[in-house]
Order: structure tokens, then sequence, then C-alpha cells
């Protein structure tokens, strides 16, 4: 879990990932990036409660060198990895469902799942509020996936050339290297829509976005073997939102 | 033909440059447009509204734009629906850079079209959000 300057949240998002550790042995990476704000007092206020959690604590580097900060730290015996942003909530039993595929099938790599979309959380239960607005979709999302750690040793880390849209380049070069997936119909995520989110700024985003499937394209072009990025992504239902 | 001046097409027609590779999405379909090396000079000057005519004779590696091949580009370009005839906009100079690049360029016009990640690019929940119609007012498939 990158973190930047999000102490009104990221408490919440811990909090969610702890009520699952009775689902899974949990280690909790959390990348403080440079926060100014009381992000990484709030993260170590937990640890005294968590020793699962540990933090790691680096200056300003954007969300892209903070997930791989985070990733050299894995435990040697870590064999599951997930991600969680810091002002997003892990659903109770997200970890539950997809592990379970993972035991049934010992040479799964990944299982994607799906996500809601929220305007609105319970900060108590960490469900939807009661007059939240939300949708369900296959997203472009980091948290919707549990990745083995052959397949992330295999991908390698997220390319810093990117200074958002790292996660979108992420599952497409998971996705070509044909890894042996299931697409379960778990909500991985309640994914918050607040006025801080990062990807509301304009233009960059949508540029690094571009920037990922034009590279996306390149590498399939250049190395044939890879595979196509096709029917896991599905959220034509969103088309028919408006407003909320 | 080549007395035109065109324009991007509409505004679900995008498009960035990356390394100098021309990149155009049309946001609409999800159908995603590369060009060649000359192909991305030729997209960046008539998009900015260059007239045709003007990159008729330019140098473009080791050897010259001619009339027949960029009215065959250009058709394709219009084909696809990414560029419109603009009659009334008055055409743009061509800036000597942009002529350096189209002289330093080695392979021919050529756009290509790719659909396969078409699912992202009609409708990316994430990353294109329109901030002033609220959430989430995203992109509508028409």
């Amino acid at each position: 879990m990158p973190v930047y300057n999000r102490e009104r949240y990221v408490g919440s998002a811990l909090r969610s990932l702890l009520r699952q550790c009775d689902d899974a042995d949990l280690d909790i990476i959390v990348v403080d990036d440079g926060s100014t704000d009381a992000s990484a007092e709030t993260v170590r206020s937990l640890i005294e409660q968590a020793p699962c959690i540990r933090l790691f604590q680096q200056a300003n580097m954007g969300v892209t060198k903070a997930r791989n900060t985070g990733l050299r730290q894995l435990l040697p015996e870590t064999r599951l990895i997930s991600f969680l942003d810091s002002d997003d909530i892990s659903p109770a039993g997200r970890f539950r469902a997809d592990l379970a595929c993972f035991a049934a099938d010992p040479d799964l790599d990944l299982t994607y799942s799906r996500m809601t979309l929220i305007d609105s959380l319970d900060d108590e239960t960490q469900e939807p509020a009661a007059d939240s607005h939300s949708i369900t979709v296959r997203g472009i999302h980091l948290s919707a996936g549990i990745f083995a750690r052959s397949l992330v040793e295999r991908i390698g880390g997220f390319d810093e050339d990117f200074s958002q849209a790292e996660d979108t380049d992420y599952l497409l070069r998971v996705f070509e290297s044909g890894p042996r997936f299931l697409m379960p119909d778990t909500v991985a995520l309640y994914y918050r829509r607040h006025p801080g989110n990062m990807t509301k700024e304009k233009n960059v985003p949508f540029r690094e976005f571009m920037r990922a499937i034009h590279k996306s394209i390149k590498r399939r072009k250049a190395n044939p073997s890879l595979h196509a990025v096709d029917g896991i992504f599905d959220f034509k239902d969103l088309a028919h939102w408006r407003f909320l | 033909m080549q007395q035109l001046v065109y324009a991007v097409a509409s505004k679900d027609i995008v498009f960035e440059s990356f390394d100098g590779e021309a990149v155009v999405l049309d946001l609409s379909t999800g159908k995603y447009f590369g060009f060649s090396d000359s192909g991305s000079r030729v997209w960046e000057a008539l998009s900015s509204g260059v007239a045709a005519h003007a990159l008729v004779g330019q140098t473009a590696g080791t050897s010259t734009i001619r009339l027949a091949e960029l009215e065959s580009f250009i058709s394709q370009l219009l084909e696809f629906g990414l560029l419109a005839p603009a009659a009334d906009a008055a055409a743009q100079p061509i800036s000597g850079a942009l002529l350096a690049e189209l002289a330093d360029t080695s392979e021919p016009l050529k756009v290509d079209i790719h659909d396969d990640l078409a699912d992202l690019i009609v409708v990316d929940p994430i990353h294109e959000v329109e901030e002033p119609l609220g959430w989430p007012a995203v992109k509508q498939a028409s």
C-alpha cells in the first residue's frame, strides 16, 4: 500500500485488511511516500495493535516508485501478492473467496475479480452507505488481482517511466504474459470516489493511459508470442451511467 | 483535394505523440491508430491545419512525398473518421522543425488500426472521468 497524504483514509484502508486476518496470513507493507500530514503516525498507531503491518518511509517519489519499494520488501515466504490503495477498502471476505481458487489449483497464477465504484462508504461497517451510489465492474485495478509470487517475479517491477497509469501498464504486461488465471465474481475492492483522487487531475492521466495502451501494442507487435488482452476488462455497464 | 485544409474530425478523436510516434484513439469505437514515422509527421501537420498541398514534394527520408501517395493516405484518415475537411479554415504554415523531422524519417506513409484493446479505450472508469460532469459521467459509447 503506497500512501501519500491520506491521513483521512489510510486507517480505514488498513482496518479493512486487518479484519481479514483470519482468512489469510497477511504481511501488510505500507510505503509512506514522503507524506507531510499525519499518514505515517496513523499507520504507526495501528502497528501497535497489528504487527503484521510494516511501514517503510521514503522521500516523495511518486506512486510508481512507492509500489516498487513495496515489492522489494516482500518476505521470502510470501506466496501471493495483492495491492490496496490508501483510500480504498478491501471488502470483508475478499481474500477468503479468491484464496480458495489458489487452494484448488496450485498452478494458478492470478485471480482477477471485480470492483465496486462507490461515492459513500459507512466508516463503521466499511460497507456501502445506505444512500450511496455504486456500480460493479471488472475494471482496471491492481486490487482486483491476487498475483502468485512467481508471476510477480516474472513480470518485474512497475515501469518507473510512468508517473500514472503504471497500474494499467502492469496489468497489460501481466495479461500479455499469458498467465493461468481465473475471473471470479468476487467484489475485490470498494473504490472510493472523493475530492482527492489523484486520477481526477486533467490531461496527465489520460496521456499516461494512452501511453500504456501504446506500449502494449508495440510490445505485441515486436513479440508475437505475447498474448492479446481480450475479454478481461468489462465495464460496458458504466456507459449507461451518467449522473449519480 | 490536395488544396484542402483538414481538422480533427470530432472530440472523440484524441491524439498524443510518444517518442515521435503519433497515436490516435477514437474514444467512440475504442480503435487505436498507430502511425509510421513519416505518417506521424504528416498527421501532426494535417491535424494542426497545414494544407495538404504544402506537404507534396517535401523530403521524407530518401524520397519526396508524392501527391498520389498523400491523397491515398489522407483518404484513409477521412475514411477512418480521424480527419474531416475544414473548408473555411485558414491554412497554417508548416514549421521548419516539422519539415526537418519529416526529412529524417525512414518509413512510408502508413496508419495501422488495432481494436483489440477497445474494451479499455471506450470506457475507462478510473482514468476517463470528466470532472465538470460529476461522477461517474463516463464517456458514452455511441
